[in-house]
């Protein structure tokens, strides 16, 4: 069964921490009696090998039993956190959703039954196979979000490797995949995760000094909020030994900054992707965009300048979108590369990247260039149409302290310049009071026409 | 009513600005008839759009009114509208009243 491997290694941890979580810590046996619960409560629930289950909730202990149990008992597994709450009907609705376990910030549960029959094919293949199912949806910012199904008992595969142990907070999200790759390599390791309610930079920092987190999982865009906050400077974060990024390319400006601030972490730049899974990866160093993917199962090549990879454990295809797969098994992941020997370095989505005269502009790399500079909070580089070179070049610019906008617009313009060809400078400059990520820590960039 | 003094006070504005980011060999003279793009013009396109966007920026920073100078209408005049400091400050009026009846 799916989780067994996993019982083995709690058995031998059993009485080691497992999570932490408002403050407690459950250890391994916890969770192995916790999880039995709940296989007999799903059983008498009604709820049948091959069911789709919501799991409304964070990371907190019970929800981890109960994901754990649902995974035995063969269901499709849907994770869907609070951040999720304003596409929530949608997206119960997309994955056919047949119950609902909704977790309170307490840790109590509420089984919710739903008119929904699952009769997707894609979880008759499962369900055939007696494999359960994992539900993630992408983040849709462009266009509609993807409900993407991965088939869990070959997702899950690769955790029966022993890797190392490292106390883990979990700060990217219980439905995403980096969240989900998170909780299982802690818990296929015997790990301990702590987890956070409010990620702001001070509670983060706040938990790694109390827990003794040795491994941040993060997005870039938190790490500059963390840059900006100063917050490091209050707390004891000396138990830190690996910050991992991802989700978002990293500014180079934000990873320098990073490798000056924690001079004994060690930056790793991690690469997931909902469709494929968390790829193995290797930064040539702290201070270093290039960095190497792959790792057992998984195999890349570029075409055209875009990544593609070939995984044995990608999804199975999407519930609301065509298979896009190539012929050969190939997965087109729209992220544009350089490529230098067995090193990559990411670019950016194509589906960001600004033509100017046919010229192209990557917004990843001129925000990073931008953030270089002095009294700049946060940057985001989208295209305004132009008639006379197609797409112009435009920067919102949120500000630490007050400028003069012309001011400031020639500052800018003339760093950029020194730093990027004429075409990448940004020709409007708009200042704005805006924050400018998402709620899931990740650059909004839907200024684009 | 605004005066077409007061525009090319205010593209003066803009040309300092444009100045400000341009290289030694590009800069532009305060004149009405500095050329801004076309023969003998020193801006590249990308110069212009520079200059074109700053204008924009400049009118609605001192008239509060926003107005898209480049545009298909910009694109399909006779003669074009920025050919000089000139023509320019004689298209702006044009697209104000259009903004202001529309």
């Amino acid at each position: 069964m799916a989780v067994d491997f996993l019982l083995k290694i709690f058995a031998e941890n059993k009485s080691k921490d497992a999570i932490v979580w408002n403050g407690n810590t459950f250890n391994y046996q916890w969770i192995i009696d916790r999880f039995h619960e709940w296989l007999a409560k799903i059983a008498a629930s009604g709820i049948q090998p091959g069911s789709v289950v919501v799991l409304e909730g964070d990371y907190s202990p019970n929800a981890i039993a109960a994901f754990l149990a649902l995974i035995q008992t063969g269901c499709m597994v849907v994770p869907l956190t609070d951040f999720a709450r304003n596409q929530k009907e949608e997206w119960i609705e997309v994955a056919q959703g047949e119950y609902s376990l909704v977790f309170s910030d307490s840790d109590e549960v509420k089984l919710l039954k739903h008119p929904n029959v699952a009769s997707h094919e894609l979880y008759g293949i499962l369900k055939k196979e007696n494999h359960p199912g994992l539900v993630l949806f992408s983040s849709g910012s462009t266009g509609k979000s993807k409900a993407i199904v991965h088939d869990l008992a070959k997702l899950l595969k690769k955790f029966q490797v022993r890797r190392k142990n490292f106390r883990t907070l979990t700060f990217l999200l219980f439905d995403h995949i980096g969240g989900i790759d998170t909780l299982f390599y802690s818990l296929s390791n015997g790990s301990c995760i702590i987890t956070v309610k409010d990620r702001s930079p001070q509670a983060v920092c706040q938990a790694i000094e109390q827990h003794q987190v040795e491994v941040l999982p993060v997005s870039p865009t938190f790490l500059n909020l963390l840059i900006l906050s100063e917050e490091y400077r209050n707390y004891d974060l000396s138990s830190l030994k690996y910050i991992t990024y991802g989700a978002e390319v990293m500014p180079e400006a934000t990873l320098k900054r990073c490798a000056e601030i924690f001079p004994n972490v060690i930056l790793l730049q991690k690469f997931g992707i909902t469709e494929i899974g968390t790829l193995r990866s290797k930064s040539e160093n702290s201070q270093s965009l290039w960095v190497k993917i792959g790792g057992e199962g998984y195999q890349t090549r570029v075409v055209n300048g875009i990544l593609q990879i070939k995984a044995e454990s990608a999804m199975i295809g999407y519930l609301n979108a065509p298979n896009p797969f190539t012929e050969d098994g190939w997965f087109d992941t729209g992220d544009a590369v350089e490529v230098k020997g067995e090193y990559l370095k990411i670019l950016g989505r194509k589906s960001e990247m600004i033509n100017v005269g046919g010229e192209k502009v990557y917004p990843a790399e001129v925000e990073g260039v931008i953030q270089e500079m002095e009294n700049v909070a946060d940057v985001t580089v989208y295209a305004e149409k132009n008639p006379l070179i197609g797409n112009m070049v435009c920067a919102k610019v949120r500000l630490l302290n007050e400028e003069d906008r012309t001011a400031f617009t020639i500052r800018l313009k003339n760093h950029c310049r020194s730093r990027l060809q004429p075409y990448k400078v940004p020709v409007k400059v708009v200042i704005t009071n805006e924050s400018q990520h998402s709620e899931r820590f990740k650059k909004k960039r839907n200024y684009t026409i | 009513m605004i005066l077409k003094e007061q525009l090319i006070s205010v593209i003066y504005q803009a040309i300092d600005e444009v100045n400000a980011v341009l290289p030694p060999d590009q800069q532009l003279e305060k004149s009405i008839h500095t050329v801004l793009f076309g023969e003998s013009g020193k801006l590249d396109s990308l110069g212009l759009v520079n200059m074109i966007v700053t204008t924009e920026q400049k009118i609605e920073e001192n008239f509060g009114i926003a107005i898209t100078l480049a545009d298909e209408k910009a694109m399909s005049q006779r003669n074009s509208p920025f050919r000089t400091v000139e023509s320019l400050a004689e298209y702006i009026p044009q697209l104000i009243t259009e903004r202001q009846h529309a």
